[in-house]
């Protein structure tokens, strides 16, 4: 026997015994996911997935009864309410890349960051979409966005390590330069007293600016701890932890919570919002590249499931 | 198309009956959990403390490598425990990946309120009624539990990797020494798997899942190695006999390795993977 024939002997037997490995690794396994309620009172269900239309959503709002989507996967921004179902309001043919993290005013014009093409995008009320500013102006990528009380917008960079303020006009400014130390900003929400609360999911650390604008580190937890959304309702703030996939609630002066611990595929949990009855709305990615994601609802046991 | 459906139904009713034996079996052997402190801190230790659980299973490999009573019977048990340290490096492979892929939490887990991803749909699993140990560490695991501190590892409990592992270190021991085989083995079943089951960590389920792998492994390994890698295993046997020296070292350093479940090798991987994202894809600060 030559030695090309032993080569090819000793070949056959090893990607013989990978492939009996790989089948004892792999026969009959797929990708499954669970949600742990660590808060009993509350109960999970899905609210929605690939199948009503929407892709792999990130950030989330829920505003005058309707679900507003990020939509990072499907590239458009979508709107679900129970009468007109899944809604697309606008979508990539308009220049952005990946919906980030939206916002709405009073008047009900939609603005959204983009973490890819950079940017803070507007979807005015009467569905006229615009680019308020762009990278040309310095916004590389965008993550977090706030609706300041003077109307302007927040918009934390994760490249620059800053948070902009972004007017209506598009003048940018520097809010919060990178002698605050924030990271990533990736999320950002007022509460009801003015204090700005500041997600950063690369140092993993909650902050909170005060209206004196001083910055302080609220939740600091490396190890286990990475705020990816931040929403504020009725006096608490809920968090979504993607790396730990958790989602908490952080009530000032107690302790941070875990309602739920996600896995599998549904660990990569991402935007929260609430609604006005008190439900928690949870988007999760579990295959971004491929547009798979659901819509989790977390709500107090004996009330009613929202209508699909 | 009778035939199929039938067919479906016995092996539903199959599955649902195997399941409920499952659990009886686990809640009889868990029930004396959570009574005595004494016999839940004895369990907890050996469950907890590397020595004391691995150290003997390291200790058989060692005894096994070095017991032959002439060169030929060493050579011949070495064959055999080489070629059972690659099987036990597949065996673990194949139970972490199954059990990333397969997401059934730790009974300890299933006290918990859980809702299982099924056709799109959130269903709430039944919840076992698993008593937790009185000793500190599992006390304090339970009150980590309640406040929602899981660890992602207690997710995925289905197969037991220590069941496929000690198993087929054991196992492999036994091809090589029947006496000091049975004494691994019964360390194995008895106190780890035992203590496994007593705490509430793995159904009976998960480790006979955990066995099944490292035996069919293990064979399949054995078969192979001896069919297609004979030449190889014998100088790589020759080797050991003959730097001795060097052989014994490294057989040290498997065994302490085997003694920890090879965790510092785990933590070195992760520490490579957490070096080449920063050095290499300059990833993160």
């Amino acid at each position: 026997m030559n030695v090309k024939a032993i080569i090819m002997k000793k070949f056959t037997t090893i990607a013989f015994a990978l492939f009996a490995c790989a089948f004892l690794t792999s026969c009959g396994v797929k990708k499954e996911g669970l949600v742990i309620m660590t808060d009993q009172s509350y109960k999970a269900t899905m609210f929605a997935t690939n199948k009503i239309g929407i892709g792999s959503p990130d950030g989330l709002l829920w505003h005058k009864g309707k679900l507003y989507f990020a939509d990072e996967g499907g590239v458009a921004l979508e709107s679900w309410n129970r009468n007109e179902g899944l809604k697309k309001l606008v979508d990539a043919g308009f220049g952005f890349q990946s919906p980030e993290d939206l916002v709405i005013d009073a008047q009900d014009n939609i603005f959204f960051t983009d973490d890819d093409a950079g940017g803070l995008w507007e979807l005015s009320a009467g569905g006229q979409p615009r680019k308020v500013a762009g990278s040309d102006k310095g916004l590389i990528s965008t993550e977090g966005i706030a609706l300041a009380p003077d109307g302007a917008l927040l918009v934390g960079d994760g490249e620059q390590h800053k948070v902009f303020r972004v007017t209506r006009e598009g003048q940018v400014s520097d809010f919060l330069g990178t002698e605050y130390g924030i990271t990533k900003p990736e999320s950002m929400v007022f509460d009801d007293r003015g204090n700005l609360y500041i997600a950063d999911n690369e140092d993993n650390v909650l902050y909170l600016l005060d209206a004196n604008r001083k910055l302080h580190r609220i939740i600091d937890r490396k190890d286990s701890f990475s705020p990816e959304t931040i929403y504020f309702a009725r006096g608490s703030l809920y968090i979504t932890d993607s790396h730990n996939g958790k989602l908490y609630v952080y009530t000032p002066g107690e302790e941070l919570k875990t309602i739920a611990a996600f896995g599998g595929q549904l660990k990569n949990v991402q935007g929260v919002t609430v609604d006005d009855a008190g439900n928690i709305f949870v988007s999760v990615q579990a295959d971004l590249k491929r547009k798979v994601g659901d819509v989790i609802e977390i709500s107090r046991e004996g009330t009613e499931v929202a209508q699909r | 198309m009778i035939g199929t459906v039938i067919i479906s139904l016995m092996v539903a009713s199959l599955s649902g009956w195997f399941s409920q034996l499952n659990d009886q079996l686990l809640l009889g052997i868990n029930s004396i959990a959570g009574r005595w402190w004494l016999f839940d801190s004895i369990v907890g230790f050996f469950l907890n403390n590397d020595l004391a659980k691995a150290g003997v299973i390291g200790g058989c490999f060692l005894a096994a490598w070095y017991g032959g009573k002439s060169i030929e019977s060493t050579s011949a048990r070495r064959k055999i425990l080489i070629t059972t340290l690659v099987a036990a490096v597949f065996v673990i492979t194949t139970t972490k990946v199954l059990s990333k892929a397969i997401f059934l939490p730790r009974p300890e887990i299933q006290t918990q309120k859980i809702y299982r991803l099924e056709d799109d749909q959130l269903v709430e699993m039944k919840r076992m009624p698993v008593r937790t140990m009185l000793d500190d560490d599992s006390q304090k695991d339970h009150r980590a539990l309640l406040s929602g501190d899981i660890d992602s590892n207690d997710l995925g409990s289905f197969p037991s990797d220590h069941a496929g592992f000690f198993i087929a270190i054991s196992l492999g021991i036994f091809l090589a020494s029947r006496r000091l085989g049975l004494l691994a083995l019964g360390w194995s079943i008895l106190v780890i798997l035992g203590g496994k089951l007593i705490s509430g960590q793995h159904t009976p389920l998960d480790i006979a899942a955990g066995a099944t792998v490292a035996i069919a492994e293990l064979a399949l390994i054995q078969y192979v190695v001896r069919k297609g890698f004979r030449g190889w295993l014998d100088n790589l046997t020759g080797l050991t006999l003959r730097y001795s020296a060097l052989s014994s070292a490294i057989v040290f350093l498997i065994a302490f390795e085997m003694s920890s479940t090879m965790i510092h090798i785990r933590a070195f991987l992760g520490f490579l993977s957490v070096m080449r994202r920063h050095v290499l894809l300059g990833m993160g600060s």
